[in-house]
């Protein structure tokens, strides 16, 4: 079969965005007839995976496309180096890396690992450890010193994140006072679900100030602990019910794998692999993938004719001119918001292991390929612009190993992200990076191969909802550009999965291996 | 699945194996009859199987291929990446009473050539011997009820036999290019069982030390004596909630 002209299916999946892999995933053994169509050259979409030619050709058509819409402003540049190096600090060929356009860490405790699990494709795939959290701190910056507006010659550090109780007993740079805040609140998140009425007054007020009221948490402690919250506000704009849920996520992750860590990546390009696993399962359920196949048309109710009822017909249009029957279109939502808010991400390849950033977890552990460094709101300038705490949010920097697959031995990719866009989001981001570079104690400074910025739309809703006509036309809401895994995905998933099965199809992502002669035991 | 070395006799390691050709040329037949010396006449597209594993023992070391089929996802030429990644073996199959799909082979050799790694050991191998004439170079040729047989009626044909013979891809041919090309080359017959051991044991040989890696390790360098990197999602799993943390 050539030609996909004429051909009638149970449901067309469009895009092969994690969401509708993972739903590609679900519908594997239901005995649909599936046909899945990205208009992308390649699997993942928003949460794609590149080598260095395919990053380029990435911007290159987001700078052609400007409908495409979960990506603008892409800018790439390779710094040029004056004077030559060793081959270590050469930026190897295309594919010896693969750049994640939307990593995420995922929870030791997240319901996608359990998913995985249960519907075996976990085989397939591979996980690495996250190591280190760290916030910069650029110290007791009072008033005085403000004149070092050079954003880069702030002379802040990485203060490591206590990772548990007995990291915080451990801590010496923690007063008793502050050591005893602290547990305080460590004991109090192990279940503040039952504990409502020591929050609720707080649930919409600014996280610290339920800290400070509550706990008598110092000043100093809330950065790391909103750091936890990887919220992409600042903290006056962190709300208590924000917060609360995301660091018990963490605390009660910690350990559930393996000593000493709470959250993993999926190598080779984060979630990038996880769809690429959804839709093969799918393909080998029998599903049809067709990569640089986009929708035409307007989705047009062809059965609307009762007659009947069980089968109604959507006729879609391809591009390229063939016409499909179907009968569920799921696709992405357009995006309901009217000023969409926009994420500054770039990924830098860095010519150093930094492997200070890199502690060993711990003797039991594997070793750490990821490392999670959050620059606080206020922690960064922007040149040329006052002091203003309250206005800049934080940056997000996941730095990667070669461990992760992403680049070669020697060298190691930063992934940063803050919810700042435009121009001034961009610097703040490029800010981030060279200020982590700076302060990271290698001399002499880590040099940048190569680096690409761009813009992700961000988006708030994740309910899913019908749009054009009727609800045989099911769509995703956009990507939420989290750091970490949101489990409500699966829960949206799970949702499309149940209208298109009608009750039928047993346990959500619940199968049987396929191979009768797979033996872990050898 | 406790993935520590085996009692001690020979090193064992596994390799990443992709197949690729044609659609009907027998990949997965193939892989059917090297795993489980079964074949099926009339086989259905390839559904359901993915990814098998078998190993196979050499005099000093034992490899255990982890076979990976395309699930169909070559059709549109919708392959993913990370099919092809780590892999560091193909079988390129194309079907000799169809020439055109030994273009097609030629087609996935230089498609690996460009996306795979850079040492991946590929086997070229024309399948469907037991529809040659016994001096095609296969033995078995009780050919005459197998209604797949239909040969495409394009392209070279070899004439040195009479009717009964459905070879369309002189041995000749596919020889040289593989040779051009560096290619291991093997005829098969999946339904007789003839060469397809061989094919696989000679991937084994060819496989170079140094890309060998541990049982489920990590492709690339060689990581022996290294940690561990990955996470056991299985096993390390501990279940329950657990208060904050470890004390």
């Amino acid at each position: 079969m050539d030609t996909l002209d004429k051909t009638e299916w149970d449901v067309v999946l469009v895009g092969t965005d994690l969401k509708q892999s993972l739903l590609a995933l679900a519908l594997s053994r239901s005995g649909r007839k599936i046909l899945h169509i990205d208009e992308n050259r390649h699997y993942g979409g928003a949460e794609a995976a590149f080598s260095l030619q395919e990053a380029e050709e990435f911007a290159k058509k987001v700078d052609e496309d400007t409908s495409a819409a979960a990506f603008t402003n892409v800018s790439i540049s390779t710094p040029d180096t004056d004077e030559p190096t060793s081959s270590a600090t050469l930026l190897s060929p295309s594919r010896a890396y693969t750049l994640a356009l939307c990593p995420q860490l995922i929870y030791a405790r997240s319901a996608l690992l359990d998913a995985l699990i249960s519907s075996k494709v976990y085989r397939q795939l591979e996980f690495v450890a996250v190591g280190s959290w760290w916030v910069y701190s650029v110290g007791s910056r009072g008033a005085g010193d403000e004149e070092t507006s050079s954003s880069i010659a702030q002379s802040g550090k990485l203060l490591k994140v206590p990772n548990g109780r007995e990291d915080v007993f451990q801590d010496e740079d923690l007063d008793f006072k502050a050591k005893r805040a602290l547990m305080k609140f460590l004991r109090f998140i192990g279940n503040f679900e039952e504990q409502t009425e020591q929050w609720q007054p707080y649930r919409t007020l600014p996280f610290p100030t339920f800290l400070k009221e509550q706990f008598k948490v110092p000043p100093s402690l809330h950065a790391p602990l909103l750091a936890l919250t990887l919220s992409p506000a600042n903290g006056a704009q962190t709300t208590t019910e924000y917060a609360l849920p995301r660091i018990a996520r963490y605390l009660k992750s910690i350990g559930a794998l393996g000593a000493g860590f709470g959250s993993i990546i999926s190598k080779w390009g984060g979630m990038s692999d996880i769809a690429q696993i959804g839709c093969r399962a799918s393909a080998v359920g029998g599903g049809v993938y067709v990569l640089e196949k986009g929708i035409a048309g307007e989705y047009n109710a062809e059965g609307v004719e009762q007659s009947d009822a069980e089968a109604p017909s959507l006729r879609l249009r391809l591009k390229g001119g063939e016409s499909v029957t179907t009968r569920w279109v799921i696709g992405s939502k357009p995006s309901t918001q009217t000023t969409p808010s926009s994420f500054c991400r770039s990924i830098s390849i860095v010519a150093s292991p930094l492997q200070p950033l890199f502690p060993p977890i711990g003797e039991e552990a594997p070793p750490p390929a990821c490392a999670v460094i959050v620059f606080p709101s206020g922690s960064l300038l922007l040149d040329g612009e006052p002091e203003n705490e309250l206005e800049l949010p934080p940056v997000n920097i996941m730095a990667h190993t070669s461990d992760t697959g992403e680049c070669p031995r020697g060298q190691c990719i930063l992934y940063a992200s803050t919810s700042l866009s435009g121009q001034r989001g961009q610097e703040l981001v490029k800010n981030a990076v060279d200020t982590l570079l700076h302060s990271i104690g290698i001399n002499p400074i880590p040099t940048i191969l190569w680096s690409m910025q761009y813009e992700q739309r961000a988006d708030v809703a994740l309910q899913p909802t019908s749009f054009y006509n009727g609800d045989r036309v099911l769509g995703f809401s956009p990507l939420n550009p989290d750091l970490a895994f949101d489990d409500s995905i699966l829960d949206e998933v799970k949702e499309i999965w149940l209208r298109i099965m009608g009750g039928e199809g047993g346990s959500f992502l619940v199968f049987e291996d396929r191979e009768a002669n797979i033996n872990d035991d050898e | 699945m406790a993935d520590s070395a085996p009692a001690q006799p020979k090193p064992s390691s596994s390799v990443k194996l992709v197949l690729l050709g044609e659609a009907a040329v027998g990949k997965s037949s193939l892989v059917m009859r090297f795993v489980n010396n079964d074949f099926q006449e009339n086989k259905e597209p390839t559904i359901g199987a993915a990814f098998l594993t078998q190993k196979c023992n050499l005099p000093t070391r034992t490899i255990k291929f982890e076979i990976w089929d395309t699930a169909g996802q070559e059709r549109f030429a919708s392959l993913a990446p990370m099919y092809y990644r780590n892999a560091q073996a193909a079988l390129v199959v194309y079907d000799i009473t169809k020439p055109s799909s030994l273009t097609k082979a030629q087609h996935w050799v230089a498609e690996l050539q460009r996306q795979a790694s850079p040492g991946i050991v590929i086997a070229l191998v024309g399948n469907k011997s037991d529809l040659a004439a016994v001096n095609g170079g296969a033995s078995g040729g009780d050919s005459s009820d197998d209604v797949d047989a239909a040969p495409a009626a394009e392209g070279e044909t070899n004439e040195e036999e009479d009717g009964a013979d459905a070879r369309r891809v002189p041995t000749k041919t596919a020889k040289a290019y593989a040779d051009e090309e560096n290619l291991l080359f093997f005829e098969t017959s999946a339904k007789t069982g003839t060469n397809v051991a061989e094919v696989f044991t000679a991937i084994a040989n060819a496989i170079p030390e140094t890309s060998l890696k541990g049982p489920r390790g990590v492709g690339g360098q060689t990581n022996l004596g290294r940690q561990e990197e990955r996470v056991n999602l299985v096993g390390g799993r501990t279940e329950g909630p657990k208060e904050g943390c470890a004390c």
